[in-house]
């Protein structure tokens, strides 16, 4: 039973979190630092995350184009590879581990120190204060920081190709957009803004909802990042058959 | 920053290699590490393989090679994707874990009564998790190899309409023992890069929940950050 509690609560939870969005008045100061603040925070261990992934697409994919003797298909497989699957899983277990992670400390200590009951005893709405802006900021930022994180891949796929193995440049850039289309970079920007969705509720819920001191709030954000990731490639997956999958 | 990273480093490497291990306790945590590791990843194996499935069967279904998917599944998913999964997936769950634990023992001040009674905190508290997450980390991975390409294996059968003899086939066409035992390479190097870092952001924490809160954070995106470059450096290695 416990499991579907905790499922219904998050529900209620996100519920109340869309009531406020979609009412006024929203804190816009608020949410513009709060997705500022977010996309900076993420934006170096999302490049640096993604750009070795990158290599290693080049890498792997440059010996089994050996074999049939087409290495000039290599930077379509890397953009295709980067755009649609790469840069929105990576990106956003990096925003979950980074910013949802952070969000769930914050509003946890907030929790803890009792901050959130003294904002509701002061009348002020704490998940519109709190919480709004913090999901937004996880919406807006994670396809931003996806495609950031697709140019970093695309430039790490280059580096191992010309650089270190020695590929034509030219040819890296002419066969670039091959086989990539309009639909694959929105394909994944829209999985960036459902897994953007993800991060910002589950971490939110779990911070405004930390118990137990400090070691309540390590827990809060260990839970955030697990629930966050594992839910991310378990939609990814419904999402990658929904966008691009040829089914039968 | 870095200086107290290598520091760090630098004792746990003396309390492994100078005092007994504990193996008692090692065995402990890496029953604990792996036990609790297991069911989400069994879920985001079957998950992962089922979407590269799809992907590999969007990819190649235009230039008439839908059965070279079996291929591609077990290529993409031995070499790299299961290994990086599971660091993943541990580094969210054990890593965070180790960090907050180790994070609360600092900011209650147990670390400074252990260095008090002249009992290295390394070799009590990361030590073991060192052991612990090296001996469960591959056999982790190979559990998720194996969900990984039947999920696969079901998706393309079910799903994808393929022939599953012919994925079977050429997946284990093209995986050999050699790849699975640089898997288990992998998987060794990630687990101690995740136990490292973790420990290192616990043992430095600041005071208050803010500080246990930021150092689990920390532990997780730095966990991240170097196995990727570490993958990148392994491959190269094993593959290259």
């Amino acid at each position: 039973m416990e499991p579907l509690i905790a499922l219904g609560r998050f529900g209620l939870f996100s519920a109340a979190v869309w009531w406020r969005i979609v009412t006024p008045r929203w804190e816009v100061q608020e949410t513009l630092r709060q997705t500022w603040g977010v996309s900076i925070r993420c934006l170096l261990p999302v490049a640096a995350t993604v750009f070795p992934f990158g290599m290693v697409m080049s890498l792997q994919g440059l010996q089994i184009f050996d074999l049939f003797g087409a290495q000039r298909l290599l930077s379509s497989l890397v953009s295709v590879a980067v755009f649609r699957e790469l840069s929105p899983v990576m990106a956003t277990a990096l925003v979950a581990a980074q910013g949802g992670s952070s969000f769930a400390a914050e509003l946890g200590a907030m929790r803890i120190k009792e901050e959130i009951d003294a904002t509701t005893v002061m009348a002020i709405d704490p998940i519109r204060v709190h919480v709004v802006p913090r999901v937004i900021a996880a919406l807006v930022a994670t396809p931003v920081l996806g495609l950031i994180g697709s140019a970093s891949g695309i430039a790490g796929g280059y580096v191992t190709a010309v650089w270190l193995k020695g590929e034509p440049a030219g040819t890296w850039w002419a066969n670039l957009w091959a086989l990539t289309q309009l639909s694959d970079v929105l394909g994944g920007a829209v999985k960036c803004l459902v897994f953007g969705a993800i991060i910002g509720f589950v971490s939110c819920y779990n911070g405004y909802n930390a118990s137990g001191g400090a070691a309540g709030v390590g827990r809060a954000v260990n839970d955030t990042v697990v629930t966050a990731t594992t839910s991310a490639v378990v939609a990814n997956y419904f999402l990658t058959t929904v966008l691009f999958g040829s089914v039968g | 920053m870095t200086a107290s990273f290598f520091d760090f480093i630098a004792a746990v490497a003396v309390a492994l290699l100078t005092r007994r291990p504990p193996l008692l306790a090692s065995l402990e945590e890496s029953y604990r590490i792996g036990v609790k590791s297991l069911p989400i990843l069994l879920v985001i194996s079957t998950f992962a393989g089922t979407n590269l499935a799809v992907q590999g069967h969007d990819a190649f279904a235009p230039l008439g090679g839908q059965h070279l998917v079996g291929m591609f599944v077990a290529l993409a998913g031995v070499r790299e994707m299961a290994p990086l999964l599971v660091a993943a997936m541990v580094a969210a769950k054990a890593g965070t874990e180790m960090a907050s634990q180790i994070a609360v023992m600092r900011i209650r001040q147990q670390i400074d009564a252990l260095e008090v009674m002249a009992i290295d905190p390394h070799w009590l508290l990361v030590v073991p998790r060192l052991l612990g997450i090296v001996l469960v980390l591959p056999a982790l991975t190979m559990i998720s190899i194996f969900v990984f390409l039947a999920a696969a294996w079901a998706v393309a059968v079910a799903q994808l309409g393929l022939n599953g003899h012919a994925f079977l086939a050429l997946a284990t066409d093209v995986t050999e023992p050699k790849d699975l035992l640089a898997c288990a390479i992998k998987a060794l190097c990630f687990g101690v890069v995740i136990c490292v870092a973790s420990c290192f952001h616990g043992f430095s924490s600041r005071p208050g929940p803010d500080g246990v809160g930021r150092a689990t954070n920390a532990a997780v995106v730095t966990s991240a950050v170097l196995c990727a470059a570490v993958n990148y450096v392994l491959s190269e290695l094993l593959y290259g």
